[in-house]
Formats: C-alpha cells, sequence, structure tokens
C-alpha cells in the first residue's frame, strides 16, 4: 500500500545481487534507492534453522512419554525418601529423626496392639459426621446463592465474613459451650470448612451456562426443573471436586480441636507420642495422616470421573 | 400438497415498536440494542432476519422467545403477548447448547419428559424425529461425541420435540463449514416442509437467508432497525439449483446492498 502511494510498482523492487541473501533494494523514482537490509533485522537471527523445538521435558502443557513421566514420579518419590534418610542418619542432638524403618516398625506395632484402627476410625468418623454436614448446608446454600441474585445479596455478606473468622481461634469457644465430647469436634469441622464449600459451590453454579438454562426454559421446563434437572447435573462434576479441596482444611481443624481434648484420634496420638519422646510414633502417625489423605483425593476423583462421565478431562 | 392451496395465512407472530435498551453501568451509557422493530410472520411461513454482527438479531430472538423482557414493544404469538419463555416457542442458540451429561435421545426427550408425556409414549416421538434429522444411529452417544453439525441437527430436534407453534433459529449454522451448511439448509427446508412449522431464522449469510426465505428482513446496526423487507419469489419446493438463476444473484446483490448502506 504505502509502495502505490510513493508511485512505486511491485516490478520496482528486485533483488540486489552484491546485496546477499535477505536484501532488497526498491528502485526509487528521485531520492535514490532505498536499501532494507533484512540481514540486520530480527528475522535473521534464526536464519539457519527454522524454529525451535526443546526437549519435552521442558515444553509447555505438550504431552510427555509414559517413560518420562513414570520415572520422574518415581524420583519424585525416591528424593524424599533420600533427604528423609540422610536427616535421619546425620540427625544432631536436638532435633532427631527416626528412620523409615522405624517408623514403619512403629506403624506395625501400632496395628497389632489396635490403637491405629481405634485412632484412625474415630478421626474418621469425625471428618465424615462433620464434613457430610458441611457439604450438605454447602449444596443448599450454594445453589440458591449460585442462582438467586437475591440470595446471593442476603448471604454473601456474613459469609465472607465468618470465612475470615479463624476457625482455630473459635476452638475455646466451642469446647467452652458444648463440652468435651464429640458434638464440638463435629461443630468444628463444620465451621472451619462450611463456609469455604458455600462460596465455592455457589461459584460452580454461577458457572452454569446462561444457554443451557434458556434452552431448558422454551422447552418447556420449570424453575424447580431447571434446578434439579440441568442446574445440579452440570455442577455435580465441580461440587465434589470443591469438597475434595477443601477436605484438608477440614483435617487441620479436626487435628486442633483433638489437640486440646480428645481420648482416642490420630491428632490426640500424636500429643501422647510428644508427652513420652516416641519420636517414631509421631512419624508414623504423620505417615498415616498422608495416606488417608491421599486416598480420599483419589476415591473422590474415581467419585468425579463415575458421576459425571461426561466432564472427564 | 393441501398446505400450499391455503392462500390466506393469520398471523402467526407480531412484533410491534419493539426496543431494547441495555442499561449502562456507573457512568457508561447504556446500548440501544434495537430501536424500534416491526415485523408480521404468519402461520407456516419462514421467514430470515440478516444483518450486520452487533445489530441486535439476538436479541430480538430472545426478545420473541422469552427469555428477555423488552423496554418498549411488545411480541405476540397467535395474538397473546410474550411474556416468559414457553414450549409454544422453540428455540435453537447460536452456541452449543446440548445438554452435554444427557444423550442425543435424552437431550431431544428433555421437551416431551417437561410437556408430561408419559414415558410409555415418548420413545416413538424421539425415534421419528431422530430418523428424521438423520441422527438415528447416534442416538446413544453423549454430544461431545458428535461433530458440530450433528450437534446442531440435535439441538433442532430438540427445539421441534413440544411440537411448537414458532421455532426460533439463531445462526443455528454460522458454526458450521460451508458444506454441512448446505446440506443443513435442505435438511431445515425439508423438516420445515414436513411440519409447516413457523420459522424465524437469524442469519448473517445473505444467500442462506434467500435461499431458506419467503421474506427476508434486513437490519440497520446500531441501533437495529428495519431497514427494508424483501419478499422471495422462488417456490416453497425450492432446490439447490435456484442459486445458480440470475433472479438469485440480483437478489443477493439487492440485499446486500441494503446491508451495507446501513451499516
Ligand atoms: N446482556 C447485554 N448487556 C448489554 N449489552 C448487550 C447485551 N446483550 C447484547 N448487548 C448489546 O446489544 C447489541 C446487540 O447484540 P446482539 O447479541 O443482539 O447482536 P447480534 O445481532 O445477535 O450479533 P451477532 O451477529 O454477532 O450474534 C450489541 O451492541 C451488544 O453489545
Ligand atoms: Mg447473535
Amino acid at each position: 500500500m504505502p509502495l502505490r502511494r510513493n508511485g512505486l510498482k511491485i516490478g520496482d523492487i528486485e533483488d540486489r545481487p552484491d546485496g546477499g541473501m535477505g536484501s532488497t533494494m526498491v528502485r526509487g523514482s528521485g531520492e535514490g534507492p532505498h536499501t532494507i537490509d533484512w540481514r540486520r533485522s530480527l528475522a535473521a537471527r534464526n536464519a539457519r534453522t527454522r524454529g525451535r523445538r526443546h526437549h519435552p521435558v521442558f515444553r509447555i502443557r505438550d504431552e510427555l512419554s509414559p517413560r518420562w513421566r513414570m520415572s520422574l514420579t518415581l524420583v519424585g518419590l525416591v528424593v524424599p525418601l533420600l533427604i528423609w534418610l540422610f536427616m535421619a542418619t546425620s540427625g544432631s542432638a536436638t532435633v532427631l529423626v527416626p528412620s523409615p524403618g522405624a517408623a514403619l516398625e512403629s506403624i506395625g506395632r501400632m496395628w497389632n496392639d489396635g490403637t491405629l484402627t481405634g485412632d484412625v476410625w474415630a478421626s474418621f468418623r469425625r471428618i465424615l459426621i462433620g464434613y457430610a454436614i458441611s457439604m450438605a448446608i454447602a449444596v443448599v446454600l450454594g445453589v440458591l446463592m449460585g442462582s438467586f441474585r437475591s440470595a446471593e445479596s442476603f448471604l454473601e455478606a456474613p459469609i465472607a465474613f465468618m470465612r475470615y473468622v479463624p476457625a482455630t481461634a473459635l476452638v475455646p469457644l466451642m469446647l467452652f459451650w458444648l463440652g468435651i465430647d464429640e458434638t464440638p469436634k463435629i461443630a468444628l469441622i463444620v465451621i472451619g470448612s462450611v463456609f469455604f464449600n458455600v462460596l465455592m459451590v455457589a461459584d460452580v453454579v454461577r458457572n452454569v451456562p446462561k444457554e443451557l438454562i434458556s434452552a431448558a426454559y422454551t422447552l418447556g421446563a420449570g424453575r424447580l426443573r431447571v434446578l434439579r434437572q440441568v442446574i445440579l447435573p452440570h455442577s455435580t462434576p465441580g461440587i465434589i471436586d470443591v469438597a475434595r479441596i477443601n477436605l484438608a482444611a477440614a483435617w487441620a481443624i479436626l487435628v486442633v480441636a483433638e489437640l486440646l481434648a480428645a481420648e482416642e484420634g490420630l491428632a490426640f496420638r500424636i500429643v501422647r507420642a510428644q508427652r513420652f519422646r516416641q519420636i517414631d510414633d509421631m512419624f508414623a502417625i504423620l505417615i498415616i495422616f498422608g495416606i488417608i489423605g491421599v486416598a480420599t483425593d483419589l476415591s473422590l476423583r474415581w467419585f468425579r470421573n463415575r458421576a459425571a462421565p461426561w466432564a472427564r478431562p | 400438497m393441501a398446505a400450499q392451496t391455503i392462500i390466506v395465512r393469520p398471523e402467526k407472530l407480531e412484533v410491534r415498536g419493539l426496543v431494547k435498551r441495555y442499561p449502562g453501568r456507573r457512568s457508561r451509557p447504556g446500548t440501544l440494542a434495537v430501536d424500534g422493530i416491526d415485523l408480521t410472520v404468519r402461520a407456516g411461513e419462514l421467514v430470515c432476519i440478516v444483518g450486520a454482527s452487533g445489530c441486535g438479531k439476538s436479541t430480538l430472538l430472545n426478545i420473541i422467545g422469552g427469555l428477555e423482557e423488552p423496554t418498549e414493544g411488545a411480541a405476540t404469538v397467535d395474538g397473546h403477548r410474550v411474556v416468559g419463555p414457553g414450549p409454544d416457542r422453540g428455540m435453537v442458540f447460536q452456541g452449543y447448547s446440548l445438554f452435554p451429561w444427557q444423550t442425543v435421545r435424552e437431550n431431544v426427550e428433555f421437551g416431551l419428559k417437561a410437556a408430561g408425556v408419559p414415558k410409555s409414549r415418548r420413545p416413538a416421538r424421539v425415534d421419528a424425529l431422530l430418523t428424521v434429522m438423520g441422527l438415528g444411529v447416534w442416538a446413544d452417544q453423549l454430544p461431545r461425541a458428535l461433530s458440530g453439525g450433528m450437534r446442531q441437527r440435535v439441538a433442532i430436534a430438540r427445539a421441534l420435540a413440544p411440537e411448537p407453534d414458532v421455532l426460533l433459529l439463531d445462526e443455528p449454522f454460522g458454526a458450521l463449514d460451508a458444506q454441512t451448511k448446505r446440506a443443513m439448509q435442505d435438511h431445515l427446508l425439508e423438516v420445515w416442509r414436513r411440519t409447516r412449522a413457523t420459522v424465524v431464522m437469524v442469519t448473517h449469510d445473505v444467500e442462506e437467508a434467500i435461499y431458506l426465505s419467503s421474506r427476508v428482513y434486513v437490519l440497520s446496526s446500531h441501533p437495529g432497525r428495519v431497514a427494508a423487507e424483501v419478499p422471495v419469489p422462488f417456490p416453497d419446493d425450492r432446490t439447490p439449483r435456484i442459486k445458480r438463476t440470475p433472479e438469485f444473484g440480483e437478489l443477493v446483490e439487492q440485499v446486500e446492498a441494503i446491508l451495507i448502506d446501513n451499516r
């Protein structure tokens, strides 16, 4: 375009023989030849090859061969184990670290004398009841908030406020109000997770495409049918993911509750082990926590894929 | 055959003095999307609406569908004012709007369930629609296993299931490649001839509009108004051959000229 405006034609542009590769000359009409030396330009930098391909390990968002994936996973497991071994052998007098073998032995001993099953069940039961209540509340309030602007306006402020009150700060109050049996622990699990769950479920529900809801209405569905047959099914995988992500917060608050008052439970066992300076046992319980966490995470993922195969990645 | 001998066709859908203004936020002014649109569609007619992107075509269709409220004016179907969405006005949306967790069959069944059709009578009606739309083999697949053209066919089948008085199509073939689009156009004509539904279709493809419809409403942009109403003189049982006739070419040019003048 600018060429034509200057009264030049395409034929006026020619490769200049002495300019070498990439050099172009425009035959001028009055002010002499204009030469553009492409060789100095940025594009000339990659003159030898076209583009660049990095090793798969360093590519952004690219597939990796199963062999690489397996090996890297293995390395990710072995390295922490090596660090642990190193710390166990070179541990100082103040920072005592048991060997992995000792921790495993400890798990075996607790399994044999029956305390392990008792503690796991005690803690797991609290989580199961508390978190079920929390999710039930979250689904009801979250679906309401995500579907009705009125519910959102009404609930947003108090829930946002409660979310920023650390649940751990409520532990003394709960113990004071509800005593030291199971009730305060379950209540704390509910309080510690429900506000996060509500807001995140509301977000999942808000992400149901408007067109799906509109389509349902034009097909004759009423609001109840839209809620039950469009909003709920579309939100199901998202809600399960919310449950999965916030479960860790529920465990954290349970530990605090058990540390203060309990006769049974995994965190209670850690406190006891500390009292008797049984570092092997403390490590054993930490491993159990990790195993339970990974197991629940995997089963919730599996459940999500079962419940909503259409949303499988 | 009988349908063609009916000369006086009653008005099915009327839009009178339709204005839609989207409110602005804070200091920003609102958008006047549609400014005084009138249109009339007779029973059994297939009418197309063309216009540039953003001229308010979807807004107009959503108001007829009852999904949005007009600022002024109203749409009426059989003389009854539209106040909300309902199964008497089936819609096919611009994007893909199939329920992704339901199979093709379940998607088409949705409207029948909502209408309270007993379970025993649903499969026959769903099968009939799937056969008409050439979807029989895909009945038990999820939408994500289908191509774009097939998904839009499911969307049309789903919209037809509750036997709507008026079928509203918002650029249903906009995302399809040229070949699939042509096949879908003939498919739509075939379905329309069989069902004699009243169809209002939005498109920005002038050729498509003329090929399909008996009348084309041309909208101007910003705000959307009716710039022209162009009658299409081809018979209802037309074939793709008419696209190569000089009359067709002239009509396309004429409508495109109106569009350019009203940009
Ligand atoms: N919900 C909304 N809020 C504010 N403005 C809107 C809204 N929906 C549409 N508009 C505005 O109204 C005008 C018309 O939009 P509309 O979607 O009806 O156009 P369209 O003709 O369907 O365009 P396209 O061909 O691209 O689909 C546009 O200027 C758009 O920005
Ligand atoms: Mg549109």
